[in-house]
């Protein structure tokens, strides 16, 4: 069985030689199943996947180093199952994925021997699953910040502080819930606008 | 690879909604669409990012704004050393920032109870120049205004006064609710 091609500290695209033109999932979990472990096909699928599960893992379990355990175990398991012609519907590789995590995630699998074991049978192959992406320039950021709306700033920091939901910050602030999302997806848009602004 | 990009994108509202947990009845389907959909899953990593530097931002003390009493007690209960300052209705307090302090906050007394649109302005008396903070937010059943200024600006202020005023605005009318004089020591 062909090695994971994957190693610490190389993004996935870098270890695809050619451009190949758009595939789908689909296709793409055919060709890992078919080929057996075409490596540029599962690089494909770990750059693919690799946030979309991180962000699963952030939202559920609200660790950065939970979610990047998550990552690597869930592609593991998924690369396995390709390469054994295990997954019968290839259209559905995305459930499954999703499917995958939110199972992890309710065994607390995550570390546990299984991953071991997985870890073994891939013995050469190190997936670094860790998606840190563009860093945020924190002081253009506290600068767009201070250029919002008065409700805005106050109503962003007090719900992105600790994640809270419309509801509690209207409380807190004697607003209506609905009045809160409305300032809030305003000023979340405008923050986005300019700090994305600026970086170009 | 190129991949295909969703016909159907997640508008921004439904994006913070699952991501705060609003609609625990829509997540499943959120959850279906973001694991198979590049392009939103993209837009709500950045709107996570944001929110985490956000948190940065509010740690570091580095933002000015008005906030809420349980919002405070929830940066306390956090961990960070919030120095506060209680400041009657027309009156003053003595005040500063040690390098210990992550943020200070001023409360700030006034009746709010019928005011519709509150701004607050806050004057450096010793570099002669002000700032006016239009239509903050504030509970009207609250008997006090919550001011964090910036954590930075204030460490950088020299010795000297400053003046907040909250003004109640209404039909194009101002009132003054209140005057608050900070005599800041570096």
């Amino acid at each position: 069985m062909p090695v994971l091609s994957l190693r610490p500290g190389r993004s996935y695209a870098a270890t695809v030689q050619e451009p190949v033109p758009a595939i789908d999932d689909g296709d793409l979990a055919q060709r890992i199943a078919m080929t057996r472990g075409d490596a540029d096909a599962e690089a494909e699928l770990c750059r693919r996947f690799a946030p979309r599960i991180r962000l699963y893992g952030l939202r559920h379990l609200r660790s950065a180093a939970g979610a990047a355990d998550l990552v690597q175990d869930v592609l593991l398991m998924t690369l396995t199952k390709l390469r054994a012609g295990a997954l019968r519907d290839s259209g559905k590789l995305a459930s499954f994925i999703l499917g995958t995590c939110r199972q992890m995630v309710i065994d607390g699998r995550r570390g546990g021997r299984r991953r071991e074991r997985i870890l073994e049978t891939f013995s050469a192959s190190v997936v670094d699953a860790e998606e840190p992406g563009e860093p945020l320039d924190l002081q253009r950021l506290e600068s767009c910040l201070a250029r919002l709306a008065e409700r805005e700033r106050s109503v962003l920091i007090m719900t992105f502080y600790d994640e809270r939901p419309a509801d509690e910050v209207a409380t807190a602030l004697g607003l209506s819930p609905g009045n809160v999302r409305v300032i809030r997806h305003r000023g979340i848009e405008k923050l986005r606008e300019c700090v994305t602004a600026e970086a170009t | 690879m190129s991949e295909p990009v969703c016909i159907r994108a997640l508008p921004t509202s439904a994006l913070l909604a699952y991501w705060l947990g609003e609609h625990v009845a829509e997540e499943a389907a959120t959850e279906e669409h973001l694991m198979g959909c590049a392009r939103c899953s993209a837009r709500l990593d950045t709107l996570v990012r944001l929110g985490q530097g956000i948190r940065r931002t509010t740690r570091a003390g580095n933002f000015h704004g008005v906030l809420s009493a349980s919002f405070v007690e929830a940066l306390r209960q956090d961990g960070l050393r919030v120095r506060e300052y209680h400041v009657p209705r027309n009156g003053s307090v003595a005040c500063t920032v040690t390098p210990d302090d992550d943020l200070v906050v001023s409360w700030l007394a006034a009746p709010l109870h019928d005011v519709q649109r509150l701004d607050l302005v806050f004057e450096d008396l010793v570099a002669g120049h002000a700032l006016r903070m239009t239509d903050v937010a504030f509970d009207p059943a609250a008997d006090a205004v919550v001011l964090a200024p910036n954590t930075t600006a204030l460490r950088a202020f020299d010795s000297g006064p400053r003046r907040a005023r909250l003004i109640a605005v209404q039909d194009g009318v101002e009132r003054e609710l209140g005057s608050y004089t900070f005599d800041h020591t570096r």
